[in-house]
Parts: C-alpha cells; sequence; structure tokens
C-alpha cells in the first residue's frame, strides 16, 4: 500500500489544525462564519417552509376556532392593560421617590424578538442560536429573556446571528438574589441531569442561610451585566451548611430552554 | 468520477450536521445530541481516497464547530485519525457483515467525543462534564453505530451511481468457463 498520500494528508490537517487552535478569538470568529455560510441556503429553506407551512395553517383554520382564539386574547388584552394602569402608576411613584432621594433613573427596556435557529451540536456546552447579529444592534453580553424569565446571554455575534450561553452553561454564570430572605448566590454550570437541563446548583449562599425550598430566584443585578429583578427559578432544595463558610442550593429554571421558539434581546 | 464521490460525500455531511442540529426529538428522547461525523467518516474511510477522507474531516469539523461553541476545528484530529485508521485496515474488516460496520462506526462514536473533550481541555477550556456524561457517550457511540447502517448503503449507492459505467463489457461474454469437468 502506498502510505505517501496518508503521511501527506496527515501533516496537512495537523498544520491546519494546530493554525486553527492558535487563532484569536477575533479571527476565530471570522472562520466560524465562513464555515457557517454553508448553512445559510438550508436555513433559508426551512424559513421559507416555514412560512408556507403558516400560510397553509392561516387558509385551513376554522371561523369557530378563530372566532375563539380571538375572544380568549380579547380578555387578555383587558386584564393586561388594567395591569399596566397599576404598573404604570407604581412607576410614576418610583420615579418620584427615586427622584427625592437622587437614585440614578432606571432605564426603558429595548426588546427585539428573535428566533431560535439552533442548538449547540456538541454536549458539552448548552448554548443555542438566534436569527439576529451585529446588523440588528446585538452586542456580546446581552441579556436574553422570555416572559417566564431569564434564558442567558448573548456570547459571539456575528452579522445576522448570534449564539446565547444558556444559563448552566460555563460562559454564563450569574448572581442572583434569593426572594424573601434578599441573599445573594452564583447560580453555576453545574448540577443539570441528562433529562433535566432545567436544574443548576447554586453556591455561596450564607452559610446559616434563610433561603427556603419553593422561594424564587432573581436576578441580583450585581455586576451590571443583567437588570436586577429578571425571574430565575426558584429553589428545589436547600442544603445548609453551619460548619462551613457557604452553603448551596438547587435551583429549578423558570424557562425549560429546550423548547424555546423564541426569545427576546433586551438592547442597549 | 471519484470528485463527484467526494463532493456527494460532502452535500451528505452538510445535510446530516444541517438535521442533527434542527431536530429536537432524538435531544428530548435521549437527553443526547447526535454527532453524524464519526458514522459518515467511518463509512467513507471503507470507500472514499485520503483526499475526500481529508476534505471530509476538514470541512466537516469546521462546519459543526461554526455551529457550536467548540473552537473552530478542534474535532478534525480525532475524525481524519479515525478515518485514516480505518482506510489503512480496510481489508480486514468485513464490510459486508452488519455487526462489523456497527462495532467499527460505534468505537468511532465513543473515540472522537472522548478525544475532542480531551482536546478542550489541555486547551483550557471547561466543558460540562459529570456522571450524565457517560450516558451521553454510550448514546453517541450507539447512534454512530446505527448510523453506519443507514450511512453503508446510502455511500454504495453513491459510489456506483458515479462510477464510469463501460458503454459495452470489456471482455467476451460468450467465453463459458467450466470448472472440474471431470
Amino acid at each position: 500500500m502506498n502510505l505517501r498520500p496518508y503521511v501527506y494528508a496527515t501533516g496537512f490537517v495537523l498544520g491546519l489544525a494546530t493554525v486553527l487552535l492558535a487563532l484569536s478569538p477575533r479571527s476565530s470568529g471570522q472562520v466560524k462564519l465562513v464555515a457557517g455560510s454553508f448553512f445559510v441556503p438550508l436555513y433559508s429553506a426551512e424559513a421559507g417552509l416555514q412560512s408556507v407551512r403558516n400560510y397553509a395553517a392561516n387558509k385551513t383554520a376554522t371561523r369557530e376556532k378563530l372566532l375563539d382564539q380571538n375572544e380568549r386574547l380579547a380578555l387578555t388584552n383587558k386584564v393586561l392593560r388594567i395591569q399596566i394602569q397599576q404598573l404604570r402608576a407604581a412607576a410614576e411613584e418610583n420615579e418620584t421617590l427615586r427622584a427625592q432621594v437622587a437614585f440614578a433613573a432606571t432605564n426603558q427596556w429595548k426588546l427585539r424578538l428573535g428566533q431560535v435557529i439552533g442548538r449547540d451540536p456538541a454536549n458539552w456546552w448548552r448554548t443555542l442560536q438566534i436569527n439576529l447579529g451585529s446588523r440588528h444592534g446585538v452586542r456580546e453580553g446581552l441579556p436574553v429573556l422570555t416572559p417566564d424569565g431569564l434564558v442567558g446571554r448573548v456570547h459571539e455575534v456575528h452579522p445576522h446571528r448570534s449564539r446565547v450561553a444558556l444559563i448552566g452553561d460555563p460562559a454564563c454564570r450569574l448572581s442572583i438574589n434569593v426572594q424573601p430572605s434578599r441573599e445573594n448566590g452564583i447560580l453555576t454550570a453545574d448540577g443539570a441531569t441528562v433529562f433535566d437541563h432545567t436544574i443548576v446548583n447554586l453556591k455561596f449562599l450564607p452559610a446559616h442561610t434563610e433561603a427556603r425550598t419553593g422561594d424564587p430566584v432573581v436576578t441580583s443585578g450585581l455586576g451590571r451585566l443583567f437588570p436586577r429583578g429578571i425571574p430565575v427559578g426558584k429553589l428545589i432544595s436547600v442544603e445548609p451548611a453551619p460548619g462551613a463558610l457557604n452553603s448551596q442550593a438547587r435551583v429549578k429554571l423558570a424557562v425549560d430552554s429546550s423548547r424555546l421558539n423564541e426569545v427576546w434581546i433586551i438592547l442597549p | 468520477m471519484k470528485n463527484f464521490y467526494a463532493l456527494g460525500l460532502l452535500v451528505i455531511a452538510l445535510l446530516a450536521l444541517y438535521l442533527a442540529n434542527t431536530l429536537e426529538w432524538p435531544q428530548r428522547i435521549t437527553g443526547t445530541r447526535i454527532n453524524p461525523l464519526p458514522a459518515l467518516i467511518v463509512c467513507a474511510a471503507m470507500r472514499a481516497p485520503v483526499v475526500a477522507l481529508t476534505l471530509l474531516a476538514v470541512l466537516g469539523s469546521l462546519w459543526q464547530t461554526s455551529l457550536s461553541a467548540d473552537p473552530p476545528g478542534i474535532s478534525m484530529i480525532p475524525l481524519f485519525a479515525v478515518g485514516v485508521a480505518v482506510s489503512l485496515n480496510r481489508r480486514a474488516i468485513h464490510t459486508r457483515l452488519w455487526g462489523a460496520r456497527f462495532a467499527v462506526s460505534a468505537t468511532a462514536g465513543a473515540l472522537v467525543p472522548l478525544v475532542t473533550v480531551g482536546l478542550l481541555m489541555l486547551l483550557g477550556r471547561q466543558p460540562l462534564l459529570g456522571w450524565f456524561s457517560f450516558w451521553q457517550l454510550a448514546v453517541m457511540s450507539l447512534t454512530s453505530g446505527l448510523l453506519a447502517l443507514i450511512f453503508f448503503p446510502l455511500l454504495e449507492w453513491l459510489d456506483q451511481a458515479v462510477e464510469d459505467q463501460p458503454f459495452a463489457a470489456p471482455y467476451d461474454t460468450t467465453t463459458r468457463i467450466n470448472r472440474n469437468p471431470y
């Protein structure tokens, strides 16, 4: 057997792999962008098929079903409008009080809806891809959420798509606040199981923690990466450690990222 | 015509990676993402020349990592190593036997992610690992073996579809061979 082609090919692959693994993060991103462009026609075809499917579903929906849906939406709309009135009054009161004690004014969130277009093919990362990129104003580090709670943060930005590191990924550790006791802790990347990715470990709670199972967990706002008060999940177990420096707990996340189709990004 | 075969191989790799990236139900059932490349490179190594094998390892790895948080080309070396090992020993593997196809591909399906994770850790990354990783490894190995049972006939068909077909039989078909006439 002629081994010469194998030797040449091995040298080529080893050299190329060494060069690629030594690239800077910026250059790596550009290589990924070029390699990922091969999937653009496939994603476009999928989006086209989806719109055809939506069109067909809209055309074939029965009038009875649409009327029923319309009625439910109108009812929800009324409830939400009343809640908005209440919240607007509370916000005005909050702004007045903030002005009186000279607190910095809070900004309104600028939200942008993005669609999930893919998930990480590697089992050792928890990330997903969305169809918004730098052309849409997305920047690295922006918070990503749904109406149920926090999803993660933008980790990698390309012109037309971005990668979101989900809570539970090593790239998305965050400081949280356990609601009634107001104790802070750090959500880490470990704790998930094979079939339930919505469980993560909460570390660095005070040693004599007052947190209890079922307590809600929200973002603390520390580090200014995530705004304060976004729901993250609730405690499912607490392990107090009286002799240790701190105790830890397990958190069931509010959002099951494996079933997400759409997410919201808070733009700067 | 081997160029068409290599091109077909790359198209199959691209489609397989796209499907593995977008289909949700395998992960919902098994809790694990499916990696089609180890099975594909094992099947390709049985027939394809080393150039096609190299292209598949390089482009397949780049395509896969473009969808992932992995550094670009991290799985290139393990994929190529598996492909070369199978290609050099292709005469020793009974590829007509389904069990052999399954066993070789399942071994590749376990080795490639193991070496990839090892390389990631050497680079100072912190991949998510735990007891669940053993389950994921077992599922990746099993699904790789099962995928080989699909990829082998597909690549055989592709090889036959693009090979040169003679206009006429290049030998005398009227000659009869009498074996052991006595």
